[in-house]
């Protein structure tokens, strides 16, 4: 195990090498930022003063060069907008964004299990058709358009939460359940069809005939069973919330890491993009680690030597 | 025992993500108490209660607060709240003092300034003519800083005194006045820079405005207390302003409807019927010193460089249409970009356009373009209200007098490289401020010496803006813009649209009007 871990540690770094090489080269090609940082009246001696006091007159494999040597001493360069160390502005959202991501799994989980479970133990019935249908509905939504739907129901008509911004844990409520929702809804789908399918084992029809009480049967044999493509769901849902909350966090007025994303890649500010998608990188590598290590947890037959 | 097994199995389960909550719960309690303490804690509908907090919500944050380290409108707008120039605008294109107690211009190159006694920074520290210095010579000698071309016209910075210090320009500048006061021209406490770092100045301003600084969590909210010993007195009612972030432009609205900001800005017209139909909001416009243009590339490749197919163009678009149609009315036709409040604005150009879409056509036969002709045009999309909706109809009217645009619609980083580096076609739309509030900067596109934007070149116009940029005699150097404008509203480098407005939504509870540089004085804003 202790030999896998070091392994996988050791894997992340040509990762990052080759997300930092593509992500340094699209924001290359997008061009120079800054047409975006002089007002549109600056003359044309600002432009080129500016230009070669960033070095962006440096031909790509210098700057390249540059940053890399600096990214590796932890220094992401200076954000253009808000001329300050990049990597400690977006360090400063990631726990905004953690909560949200966390809440939201939370919200996800709590609702995805037991639905899940209820409708493949009552197959066919009422609830399962619910089930299956608010799932398809769930994944349907668009997260952009269901958040706006919540606001103006909770927030605008019924007055019940705060509509945007982040302070009390009201405040969370909407955009966790706003991002909560499709994976909610995946989770329930993942679940139940799981169930159904362990449910025909032989060791749950050996519990079953042994008398067992139902719950018992469904929970710590099915269930339990089922649990590794749920966990590796819940792992990759969790690291894309914490890059991809992008459309909620503008939408709630959340000041979280996809709100800063966004507005870095509008203004080309190279620094917090960077910075951004190594953190972002760093959470994919880091959930997958935790869901290997959890598979083991649940299923000791799981070796990594 | 296997029970127990069992449930410490579960544990390690769930520990992973159980721990993330409870560690982003942890990490969010601290903040928590910050933003409460600004923003309420967001029990709606928090700004009905008085508590003396006024909210507005803005779709960006602010950038900085470096003074002289950004060009943008929104930050600006919060530091006039925590900063004074030494001399402000008045309504009248003219100036008063603000630190400065008194100010005159000695001769060509030297203003002599007095300041204010007895007033206070933030931490305690006095104003004086040192701080003046510090401040100005900052900006005037780091090249990197974005400001910096606007203000290097000033030479040197004597200290006479305490409270009396002069401007020496390099050479003469008449619009030194409107240098100081404008973005930038905020001043900063020596002492304090001096003594704790810039670094700590970033994070901790000071200034000697009505407001001080109490907080800025990013992308969320900058919050400003009132600063007691303010040196004009109690000029504002409010204890405390809130500057909340918040980008997407519906829940801006939802806000204001839900009494969570009183002040919303940037409401497009889509949305007007749902804040005027509230009970308790309404919107309200103001013109702002932006004008909206066609900017046309006057290279002997492109028909634009004729000037009859650009004066057809400009018989061919209907302003008003423009404004009344689109806008609701929200916008006033222009022939020039120099508007009423800035130096050397000329009468007969506001409010005035031509329209004659059979002279539009007569001019084309003339130029050779009898069949009809091909142009390029760019536009912004989401940039400016109802932009898509103005570049669409404006091909439209284009096409009826036969001139086919082709229109392209740019994402607003590439559209902006274009318009720096002057890698235009034929014509794009594009909307132009004027931060010095001189006739001087806003014509500057136009000489020869300018960008590469138009390539028109005119020698008597060179002639009259380097005559009126170096004008002292204010009537005079009035009359060169003046005539400066009208050789170029015949000669047509750019097809001057409209002025646009800007335009917030307002709640009932208090009194808001949109000032001509958009800033946001809090002490102008009184509860009703």
């Amino acid at each position: 195990m202790k030999r896998y871990l070091i392994r996988r540690i050791l894997q992340v770094i040509p990762v990052l090498l080759i997300i930092s090489f593509i992500v340094f080269s699209l924001v290359f090609l997008a061009g120079n930022p800054v047409a975006l940082m002089l007002p549109e009246d600056a003359s044309q001696e600002q432009v080129e003063a500016l230009t070669e006091s960033l070095g962006l007159n440096e031909p790509f494999y210098v700057q390249y060069g540059m940053f890399l040597g600096n990214a590796v001493q932890g220094d992401f360069g200076q954000s253009y907008r808000y001329n300050q160390d990049a990597m400690s502005i977006v360090l400063e959202r990631l726990p905004q964004t953690l909560e949200l991501a966390a809440v939201s799994m939370l919200f996800a989980t709590i609702i995805a299990v037991p639905l899940g479970i209820w409708s493949a133990s009552k197959q066919n019935s009422f609830v399962d058709v619910f089930a299956t249908g608010a799932s398809v509905l769930g994944k349907a939504m668009p997260n952009f358009w269901l958040g706006i739907m919540l606001i103006l129901l909770f927030s605008v008509n019924l007055s019940l939460f705060p509509v945007s911004g982040r302070g009390s844990f009201m405040h969370i409520v909407l955009p966790a359940i706003t991002l909560g929702t499709a994976i909610a809804a995946e989770m329930t789908r993942l679940i139940r069809s799981n169930m159904l399918e362990v449910m025909q084992q032989d060791y749950v029809r050996t519990a079953q005939s042994k008398g067992q009480k139902d719950s018992v049967v469904t929970y710590r044999h099915a269930f339990k069973n089922c649990l590794i493509p749920v966990v590796t769901i819940m792992a990759l849902q969790t690291s894309s919330l914490i890059g991809g909350a992008l459309v909620t966090e503008v939408v709630f007025a959340w000041p979280g890491m996809g709100q800063l994303l966004v507005q870095a890649v509008n203004a080309r500010d190279m620094a917090i993009v960077q910075a951004c998608v190594f953190v972002i990188a760093i959470a994919v590598i880091a959930m997958n680690l935790v869901a290997d290590i959890v598979y083991r947890l649940i299923d000791p037959r799981i070796k990594y030597d | 025992m296997k029970n127990v097994k069992r449930n410490l199995k579960w544990m390690k389960v769930t520990a992973p993500f159980l721990g993330a909550f409870v560690l982003a719960a942890c990490g969010g309690d601290q903040e928590d108490t910050e933003a409460t303490e600004g923003a309420g804690d967001g029990e709606a509908p928090e700004v009905e209660e008085d508590d003396g907090t006024l909210v507005i919500g803005t779709g960006t944050d602010m950038v900085t607060f470096d003074i002289h380290d950004h060009n943008a409108t929104n930050t600006e707008a919060i530091h006039v709240n925590m900063f004074n120039y030494l001399v402000k605008r008045d309504d009248d294109e003219g100036f008063e003092g603000d630190l400065a107690k008194s100010f005159e211009n000695v001769d060509d190159e030297t203003w002599h300034f007095t300041l204010h006694e007895g007033v206070e920074f933030h931490n305690g520290d006095e104003l004086t003519a040192e701080d003046v210095k510090f401040t100005l010579e900052r900006v005037i000698e780091d090249e990197t800083l974005v400001e910096h071309s606007n203000y290097n016209q000033i030479k040197e910075v004597n200290v006479l005194g305490d409270y009396e210090f002069e401007l020496v320009t390099d050479g003469p500048d008449p619009a030194l006045l409107n240098r100081v006061s404008r973005i930038g021209s905020g001043i900063l406490p020596a002492d304090y820079i001096e003594e704790e770092g810039w670094d700590h100045f970033l994070s901790n301003p000071v200034g000697t405005g009505p407001f001080e600084f109490s907080e800025w969590n990013r992308d969320d909210s900058v919050v400003l207390e009132r600063f007691d010993n303010y040196f004009e007195g109690e000029v504002t009612e409010w204890e405390e302003v809130v500057f909340r972030v918040i980008p997407e432009t519906s829940t801006r609205v939802n806000e204001l409807l839900t009494g969570g900001v009183h002040i919303a800005e940037n409401v497009p017209p889509a949305e007007w019927d749902r804040v005027n139909d509230n009970d308790g909001t309404s919107i309200v416009t103001g013109a702002s010193n932006r004008v909206m243009l066609l900017m046309l590339n006057q290279d002997d490749e492109y028909a634009t460089s004729d000037k009859r197919v650009r004066q057809a163009i400009d018989y061919a678009i209907d302003n008003a249409a423009l404004t009344d149609q689109l806008l609701g009315g929200h916008g006033t036709p222009v022939q020039t970009r120099i508007t009423p409040g800035n130096t050397g604005a000329h009468p007969d150009l506001f409010e005035s356009y031509n329209h004659d879409p059979e002279k539009a056509k007569e001019l084309l036969e003339e130029a050779g373009y009898g069949d009809g002709v091909e142009i390029t045009f760019n536009s912004p999309q989401g940039r400016y209200m109802m932009d898509t909706e103005v570049a669409e109809l404006v091909r439209g009217m284009l096409s009826q007098v036969g001139i086919t645009a082709n229109l392209e619609f740019l994402e607003w980083s590439n559209f902006a490289e274009m318009h720096t580096n002057g890698t235009n076609e034929e014509m794009y739309f594009l909307g132009l401020g004027n931060s010095m509030f001189d006739a001087g900067l806003g014509l500057d596109d136009f000489s020869s010496g300018g960008s590469d934007r138009t390539g028109y070149e005119n020698e008597e116009l060179d002639e009259l803006l380097s005559q009126a940029a170096v004008n002292m005699d204010e009537d005079e150097r009035e009359e060169q813009y003046q005539k400066a404008q009208e050789i170029v509203a015949e000669d047509l480098p750019s097809v001057f649209l409209y002025q646009a407005d800007a335009m917030a939504g307002v709640s009932d509870s208090v009194n808001f009007e949109i000032a001509l540089d958009e800033t946001l004085y809090v002490r102008n804003i009184e509860r009703n």
